[in-house]
């Protein structure tokens, strides 16, 4: 979670308040600054327990050339940070299922989405990509 | 990875293939606040409300259906019982309500809006007397509405005099709605128990002891139920038990998380997940295919209520595993009208009145989108309601009426809603009476079972 300028102000100010006379520029950004990032830090932690912004994509198809660095390709135009692949051949068919975290890309995940079905639709297969949230719930107690 | 390439792969396959999706979100909102004793302050206050809490509704749980790849069948909304909020209104002043309720829907984008109810199991209030003599009207005069009528329950016994009057309400209802099949029956249910966080329409509504507002929500999943018991094979039944909790397990998890998304997404409390095996009219959706897929040559073959017994208690004992918030009816419905197998077997005789009926005593609902002829005695009908009402009574849990007697129409032909009802081949009735006892009138007291204290 990032602050918003409004709460980053508030911070600000506060610490204004608080230092009172000794205040400087300095010191007020370097106060402003530590506490900032030791909020996100902790939101961020917490925000992981719970939800976070991991998708799961897979993608299932008749096998050809390319497929996989079609996938690859749009997802790091997207900048999707790839943490885990799986990928096996059954017969003439394709399956490929992806851990991706998307959290630094300029996008959300639907537009990923139709960014991927269009990916899809040339490639003659199929891509699903859902929240990781659902396979937790469902697959882990 | 943190996951088995196999259990993604289960999950899609039961998107996918197996015709997994969530029901229905329904919220829940509360109108108490709305009553006044001017009909135009209060029809504004109801739609404005409405409006409010559900511009969104339809929108977000979209949003959420794509983050997770589940689709939601149906977003609706649910109401406080509509007697308690304008008990000083005449019945044609609560068909004004109906109409507004009509159009808050069509302008929030949902398909139904439930709670158009009484519950009169103990008596009538004035108010609670004038909205059941306009139930024909309203559901004639709109498209949207539902509504149900609570008539008995293990607390207070069963109401006869209600019972009675509900069905003439029935009877008049599949008159005045002729035009179409006598729609109006399919969106009108008689309760013996009845719930008061059921997020399932037509029976649904905001009960009185619920938050302002609340988001419920219906799973479904049929399909995977079937799969799971075609691919389990010649197994015995205990180890048939374990494949089906299994199963559940899984979809009620995934259904209380889009329920709880949604809700986030609204900033609304979370209210219950019911775990219904509820089917549709779609091949492969149907709990009459998993009782055959268990073992039975068609539903209403004999050792067809044992087989719903046990899918019905794996059902409830996964769910309570999966989600602590479980609600609603919570079991398995079996709609004639919804599902193609229970329709196929109530054409070829195979699925009697009576054979349902020991079927609703094992499991959630009762007789559902059942349709009889249309010159079915109202004391007949009011015979059926009170036989249903005292399973529910004694067995201290929720049973249901949603009869259709089609008008104008005989044993052998159909009514035929298309979408989500489906349609149901018209059903024989015996042609013995009971007049001289439901017209005794009066309550048929509470039993043993009340006295709990």
């Amino acid at each position: 979670m990032r602050l918003s300028e409004d709460e980053i102000r508030q911070i600000t100010l506060s610490a204004i308040e608080e230092l009172g006379e000794k205040a400087s520029p300095e010191l007020v950004r370097k106060v402003v600054q530590t506490s900032v990032s030791k909020i996100e830090a902790s939101s961020k932690a917490a925000v992981s327990d719970f939800s976070s912004g991991r998708v799961i994509l897979t993608a299932y198809g008749l096998n050809h050339p390319g497929i996989v660095s079609s996938i690859t390709k749009a997802l790091s135009d997207n900048n999707c940070d790839i943490q885990d692949i799986s990928q096996k051949i059954m017969q003439e068919f394709f399956s490929m299922i992806m851990l991706i975290d998307i959290t630094n890309s300029a996008r959300d995940l639907k537009e990923i989405q139709d960014e991927m079905s269009r990916v899809a639709d040339d490639l003659k297969i199929k891509i699903f990509m859902q929240h990781e949230d659902l396979f937790r719930f469902m697959h882990r107690i | 990875m943190p996951y088995e390439f196999d259990e993604i792969l289960e999950t899609i396959k039961m998107t996918e293939i197996e015709h997994f999706d969530i029901r229905t979100v329904t919220m829940g909102i509360s109108l108490r606040d709305c009553a006044d004793r001017n009909l135009e302050v209060t029809k504004q206050k109801i739609y404005d409300k409405i409006t409010k809490y559900g511009q969104n509704h339809v929108k977000f749980a979209k949003e959420i259906e794509s983050k997770y790849g589940i689709s939601i069948a149906n977003k609706r909304i649910s109401i406080t019982p509509l007697s308690i909020v304008g008990d000083a209104f005449k019945a044609d002043e609560f068909v004004e309500i109906a109409k507004i309720l009509d159009r808050a829907a069509m302008e929030v984008g949902v398909d139904y809006l439930a709670g158009y109810s009484a519950l009169v199991q103990k008596g009538f209030t004035n108010g609670d007397r004038e909205l059941v003599n306009s139930i024909p009207y309203a559901l004639a005069e709109t498209g949207r509405v539902c509504s149900s009528v609570n008539v008995a329950s293990t607390k207070a016994g069963i109401n006869m005099d209600a019972v009675n009057i509900m069905s003439e309400i029935i009877k008049k209802t599949a008159e005045l709605t002729k035009d179409r099949d006598s729609i109006g029956c399919a969106k009108l249910v008689v309760f013996c128990n009845v719930p008061e966080d059921n997020p399932f329409v037509a029976g649904a509504f905001h009960g009185v002891t619920e938050p302002e507002v609340v988001m419920n929500v219906g799973i479904s999943g049929p399909g995977v139920v079937l799969d799971a018991i075609r691919s389990a094979g010649k197994v015995d039944l205990q180890q048939l038990a374990e494949v089906i909790k299994r199963t559940i397990f899984k979809i009620t998890r995934a259904g209380e998380l889009m329920g709880r998304k949604v809700a986030e997404k609204h900033g609304i409390p979370f209210g219950i997940v019911d775990i219904s095996l509820a089917p549709t009219p779609a091949e492969g959706d149907s709990i009459a295919d998993i009782l055959q897929a268990m073992g039975v040559e068609y539903v209403g073959a004999p050792g067809t209520t044992a087989a719903l017994a046990m899918l019905n208690d794996s059902v409830k004992k996964a769910g309570l595993m999966a989600s602590s918030s479980v609600g609603g009816m919570s079991g398995a419905f079996i709609p004639v009208s919804e599902d193609a197998g229970m329709i196929y077997a109530a054409k070829m005789g195979y699925l009697s009145l009576e054979k349902l009926e020991a079927m609703t005593a094992v499991c959630s609902v009762g007789l559902d989108m059942i349709a009889v002829p249309g010159d079915t005695p109202a004391t007949t009908i009011a015979g059926i309601i009170s036989d249903e009402s005292a399973i529910g009574m004694i067995n201290d849990k929720t049973t249901a009426v949603r009869i259709i007697p089609a008008y104008g129409k005989k044993v052998g032909e159909f009514v035929d809603y298309g979408g989500l009802l489906g349609q149901a081949p018209i059903m024989p009735v015996r042609q013995l009476r009971c007049d001289n006892l439901v017209l005794r009138g009066g309550r048929i007291p509470a039993p043993m079972r009340s006295l709990t204290n």
